[in-house]
């Protein structure tokens, strides 16, 4: 229930329109404008630590961290870590995606099939995935086929529902039309249920890639399973706190640029036409 | 004028939980070929039903539809529609949009792209071939819609409350456009509306239907001389005349549903600052 509502108000978020702004907007500005807020957390951060409000020993200085994460750029481990886990939690989503997109459709389009088989859905959808963390690891080992799945199963349920949501506000004028041409059901499908829901299957996927870094960090750092998230922490365990926080930061980046090169691009296209 | 379209006892029965609602209830009439042919008649008397169910989109509970002397049991190849709502694709711009019901009856790309090149042209939307319809104003995008209908070379185009979104000036030019493509491309056209003096400036003739259910009430001749013009004497009289048709139909539901007039939320908004001056 509690992840329904959270994807109902990102879905309502996403159509809200963008601000109007009296004024041309200055596109250059109005593109460089997050960092500053991004900016100020790292100049108080490096600041307090200056000052010596807080050790270098519990939180290194950005500067420092930034140091060490450019070594970390040569260092193979390091890298064959950040690759693991992107990878991972990729396929997860991929996975996720290619099961919850059909049956979502099906739901969405299938009155009969929605009563039957939502429900159980959203029951399991409510219930905590990290309870299936350690089951996961029993039965297919620390490794990355249990990451997978873990991501896989993270990944289904916002990806299951925005794509539900989509298939069932289509008009049913466009069904309509569909049926004046006489086109096929594979048409259908093709040419107005999978535009018609792209804009959500964006959101949807878009959800799923934050909710299942947190899932494919989890099962690295509770059940040792290879990649950043199993760095971070065997770093913190052994003393060098520098390179946990050049691993987060190398989340960050990653999480970052994923956001605006995939996502960005694509919402740009949705925003066309929508 | 050749017979092109056959209703024969349509009726069509709605089942509900506690009885069955009769929408449309033996309805009998042809539609000429080449004809403008208008469906008026009192709120929820089955009119879009009724057009829905000449598409093919629904089937009758009894009766039969014939085209061309054939049953009429799915949409066919030469009956088209426009609807109230446009019905746009707002991921297809407006050729996408108009080559949509050649694209899925398979004509190949180079050739449906100039069949709908030549119906933005007929519609007056040049220099907006490429655009979304989110960017078209309403009257606009009816235009697309009645582009859409006509190019998959139909015989009947339906038109469901086709100018009842659009705002009035604009639905004033659509209608004079929609006479000249009438006039031009001799095909039928059926436009279901609940505008009197819409119905009166494009029809041949119009049927008028009873209030629920529908059944047919009259069907009246317009002979006035083309282009119409609202307001001439003549044009006032065949208004008179569905009018009164109309008010007959209204005041025999409002006496049928006597008793609703008298229901306490009736009565209080009856008693409303809104009515009292």
């Amino acid at each position: 229930m509690k992840l329904r509502k959270t994807l109902t108000s990102c879905l309502q978020f996403r159509r809200m329109s963008p601000p109007r702004l009296i004024s041309k907007p200055h596109k250059l500005l109005d593109k460089i404008l997050w960092i500053i807020p991004l900016a100020s957390f790292f100049v108080i951060w490096e600041a307090v630590v200056r000052l010596g409000l807080l050790s270098v020993h519990a939180a290194p200085p950005p500067s420092k961290v930034v140091i060490v994460l450019l070594h970390c750029l040569g260092d193979f481990t390091f890298l064959s870590k950040v690759l693991h886990s992107f990878l991972n939690l990729t396929v997860g989503i991929f996975v996720a995606l290619f099961i919850a997109a059909p049956l979502a459709i099906c739901t969405g389009l299938k009155n009969r099939v929605d009563l039957t088989l939502t429900p159980t859905v959203m029951i399991c959808g409510s219930l905590p995935d990290l309870a299936l963390l350690p089951l996961f690891v029993y039965w297919f080992g620390p490794g990355s086929v249990a990451a997978i799945l873990m991501a896989a199963i993270c990944a289904f349920f916002p990806i299951y529902f925005t794509i539900r949501e989509g298939v069932k506000e289509i008009p049913a004028d466009y069904f309509d039309v569909s049926m004046v041409f006489k086109a096929s059901k594979f048409d259908v499908l093709r040419k107005i249920v999978l535009p018609a829901t792209f804009p959500n299957a964006v959101t949807g996927l878009r959800l799923a890639f934050d909710f299942v870094w947190e899932i494919v960090l989890a099962i690295e750092i509770i059940a040792r399973v290879t990649g950043i998230g199993w760095l971070i922490n065997f770093s913190v365990e052994s003393g060098s706190i520098e390179l946990a926080f050049a691993g987060i930061m190398a989340i960050g980046i990653i999480a970052l640029t994923v956001d605006r090169l995939v996502f960005g691009t694509l919402e740009e296209k949705v925003r066309r036409w929508t | 004028m050749v017979l092109h379209m056959e209703l024969l006892n349509v009726t069509k029965v709605y089942p509900s939980r506690s009885m069955e609602t009769h929408v449309l209830r033996d309805i009998t009439f042809n539609i000429h070929e080449g004809e403008f042919l208008c469906i008026v008649g009192p709120t929820g008397c089955g009119k879009s039903t009724l057009l829905k169910i000449i598409a093919g989109l629904e089937k009758p509970t009894s009766g039969l539809v014939k085209f061309q002397g054939e049953a009429v049991t799915e949409p066919h190849p030469k009956i088209s529609m426009v609807f109230q709502s446009f019905a746009l694709f707002p991921w297809r711009t407006v050729l996408q949009n108009i080559e949509f019901g050649l694209e899925v009856q398979g004509v190949p790309k180079k050739e449906r792209r100039e069949i709908a090149m030549e119906f933005v042209e007929m519609v007056n939307l040049k220099g907006y071939e490429h655009a979304y319809p989110k960017h078209l104003s309403g009257g606009m995008k009816q235009r697309v819609g009645i582009a859409r209908a006509l190019a998959t070379d139909p015989e009947i185009v339906l038109m469901d409350e086709a100018f009842s979104a659009i705002d009035e000036f604009t639905a004033h030019t659509l209608r004079k456009e929609v006479t000249e493509i009438w006039l031009k491309t001799k095909k039928t056209f059926v436009l279901v509306t609940h505008n009197l003096e819409e119905a009166i400036e494009l029809a041949d003739r119009i049927l008028v239907l009873t209030s629920t259910p529908g059944r047919v009430k009259s069907l009246v001749n317009v002979t006035l001389r083309r282009p119409r013009r609202r307001g001439t004497s003549n044009f006032l009289k065949v208004h008179r005349q569905i009018f009164r048709l109309l008010k007959e139909e209204l005041e025999q539901s409002l006496g049928h549903h006597h008793l609703a007039l008298h229901h306490p939320n009736l009565h209080h908004v009856g008693h409303s600052n809104y009515f009292s001056f």
